[in-house]
């Protein structure tokens, strides 16, 4: 059986097919998180750095088991989507651990990965009971109702790369690179989560050919607003948005280098990672302002503590 | 790969463990640490079972009622086999293809997927409930009614026609979505009498695993509409099985009988190649080379026309071209929509 495919997640044969493009549109919002999440991260801190805490655990897991970043953007999109419909008490970070670990393991059978939780969680300093890892895996399959075919900002690339007349496949593949790393990075901008993933991917396409082909930019942006399936005014505040994130980025010279190279990421970044703590780290793979630097800093200790709570009372277990 | 940070892992005893069947709760150490909210009833609770409506190739099917909506249900259990790696990959891929490919109206909608727990010290079975739409009758009912009864009569040919085109519709979804059916046959296609709508049932499960001669239940599987390529042993399977066995059902309606009715995989050859000959190498490349490919006796092509006696020459013709012998020959699913049969349907109703 082949694996899920986040650029084809109807397994379609031509994925150009007018009725999969309808199916594909009029299925996204199946996939998105409530309405209510957005509300909530907007207005309460403990879910931003929630969320925070749960992505870096989740990038430093990409890094430590070699998964590729399909697979923990799929664990992600789980994440967002479970927490949003089933109310988690803070303030316990073993069930984000739990939680992080299940989407993981989840993403991982979908995408035929090889995910060894038991290396990670040693590496992390936790480890959950394959019984408790599979309850959280049927609590998170329950609250998605089984629709683990996410269909995300991926999803739409090559449709919207067709409208373009961009014949020369090295350049579409430029463009097609750069909007998937902009995508990646867009599910970090909390701004950005509340808009259709068609939307994050026109967007997406628009600002990479904005900075490749800025001469095409008008012409693209024409056959992206002609389209009948995209929102004008949704695309226009995302757009904007997706700006000002990629302005923050290029503040950051270390995330410079990881974007501007549009291939797939060396094996020198990945290095470079490993070579760091596991907290800077996590400051690195997830570009944010500074403020949320140190909230995640802020995170990292309040585990630690944690961790000893957990260590003193095991005897009693 | 090191990190600097480093406690000694051990083993968090009983984190979450379950109090009823729907509520969880995770607890460290004795104490209660969180609940996570789930449906207030027992999860199967919701429905009441009415009976057992049929053994499904890979399990059984029950009528229910959703106690709360009074919606008519049909529950299919299956076992969910756990291992060391938690929820197997194969039932996450194939349940989750499940539920993308029911968004289509000419498939039966799969509704929710409710797993259900047995936990016996702290072993863990789970069975997994896919809750469909329940439709009260299916294509082999319905053509019964037709052959024998009270008033046995032909099926109105212009619901032929409909019934044939919503049938490809549904496979021509399937296809796109690079899933083949494999099991096709009239019980499979589900009928909702009074908008006159088919959608077909019983796909996905066991996508991964090859067509059993013999369900778990030992009820033999229906050889009827089996395309010859697996019958003669062809490992590579494409489309156009399940295009053979539209032809046989498409057959089958005007008929009001099974085409090929053979009851072994012998026999079904035999039958087919009484009717539509025994294939050559001429009209099938690669045929003699087939895994169970025997000598067998030289029939020579019947007049199809006579199998299908009140067929116009246009549904002769379509019908035909889905037995084509050279699967890369078949019609397709899609190109069958366009067949001039379907001219004088009015199809944007569908």
């Amino acid at each position: 059986m082949d694996c899920f495919d986040l650029e084809n997640p109807f397994t379609s044969l031509d994925n150009q097919e007018s009725d999969i493009i309808s199916a594909l549109f009029s299925s996204e919002s199946n996939h998105m998180p409530s309405h209510n999440y957005f509300l909530s991260l907007k207005s309460n801190d403990s879910f931003v750095s929630f969320r925070q805490e749960a992505i870096s655990l989740i990038l430093r897991a990409q890094y430590s088991c070699n998964i590729d970043r399909y697979t923990t953007y799929l664990a992600t999109n789980y994440m967002d989507r479970f927490v949003s419909r089933q109310e988690i008490p803070q303030g316990n970070p073993w069930v984000l651990r739990l939680l992080v670990i299940a989407t993981i393991s989840l993403a991982s059978k979908m995408k035929e990965q090889h995910f060894s939780s038991s290396n990670f969680q040693r590496e992390e300093g936790f480890i959950f009971d394959a019984p408790a890892i599979q309850r959280m895996e049927l609590l998170i399959l329950d609250a998605l109702n089984w629709r683990m075919r996410s269909v995300t900002p991926l999803s739409f690339i090559c449709f919207f790369i067709s409208l373009f007349e961009l014949k020369d496949p090295p350049l579409r593949q430029a463009l097609k690179d750069r909007a998937t790393n902009i995508i990646f990075q867009a599910c970090n901008e909390i701004k950005l989560l509340e808009f259709k993933p068609s939307i994050i991917a026109a967007s997406a396409l628009l600002m990479a050919s904005h900075e490749l082909f800025p001469l095409q930019f008008p012409s693209f942006e024409t056959s992206i607003l002609s389209c009948r399936h995209v929102n004008k005014e949704n695309h226009l505040k995302c757009f904007n948005a997706m700006q000002e994130m990629v302005a923050n980025e290029t503040s950051d010279s270390i995330i410079e280098t990881v974007s501007s190279s549009s291939t797939t990421t060396p094996m020198s970044v990945l290095d470079c990672h490993c070579e760091r703590s596991s907290s800077s780290m996590a400051a690195i793979a997830v570009p944010e302002k500074r403020e949320q630097r140190k909230r995640q800093k802020l995170n990292g200790f309040c585990s630690e503590s944690n961790r000893v709570k957990i260590s003193q009372i095991q005897p009693c277990g | 790969m090191k990190f600097k940070r480093r406690a000694r892992p051990k083993q968090i005893r009983s984190l979450l463990f379950f109090l009823s069947e729907t509520t969880y709760r995770f607890v460290d150490c004795g104490s209660v640490v969180l609940t996570l909210k789930s449906t207030p009833k027992l999860k199967m609770e919701k429905y009441e079972k009415l009976e057992k409506v049929g053994e499904g190739t890979y399990g059984k099917v029950y009528k229910a009622k959703d106690k709360a909506s009074g919606q008519l249900v049909a529950l299919k259990k299956t076992r969910l086999e756990m291992d060391e790696e938690g929820v197997p990959p194969t039932a996450l891929r194939e349940v989750s293809l499940l539920q993308m490919l029911s968004q289509s109206l000419y498939i039966v909608r799969l509704l929710c997927v409710e797993h259900v727990d047995t936990n016996k010290n702290g072993g863990s079975k789970a069975n997994l409930y896919l809750v469909f739409e329940y439709l009260d009758t299916d294509l082999k009912k319905f053509i019964d009614s037709h052959r024998k009864g009270p008033n046995p009569r032909p099926l109105p040919p212009s619901l032929i026609q409909s019934f044939l085109f919503q049938l490809c519709k549904g496979v021509a979804h399937c296809h796109s979505h690079g899933v083949l059916h494999r099991d096709l046959k009239p019980q499979n296609l589900l009928l909702d009498k009074e908008k006159g709508i088919l959608k077909i049932a019983d796909l996905g499960l066991g996508r991964a695993f090859t067509v059993p001669l013999k369900s778990y239940t030992h009820e033999i599987v229906t050889l009827w509409y089996r395309a010859p390529e697996v019958l003669l042993g062809s490992t590579h399977y494409s489309t156009a099985v399940d295009m053979w066995s539209v032809g046989c059902i498409f057959a089958e309606m005007v008929r009001r009988q099974a085409l090929f009715p053979g009851d072994s995989e012998f026999q079904q050859l035999l039958h087919i190649f009484r009717l539509l000959g025994t294939p050559t190498e001429k009209q099938w490349p690669g045929v003699t080379s087939l895994r169970d490919w025997h000598v067998y006796p030289r029939w020579e092509p019947q007049n199809l026309e006579r199998a299908v006696p009140s067929l116009s020459p246009e549904g002769v013709d379509l019908l035909s071209k889905m037995l084509k012998y050279d699967p890369a020959e078949r019609i397709s699913a899609k190109a069958a929509m366009d067949h001039p049969y379907f001219d004088s349907l009015d199809k944007s109703q569908f």
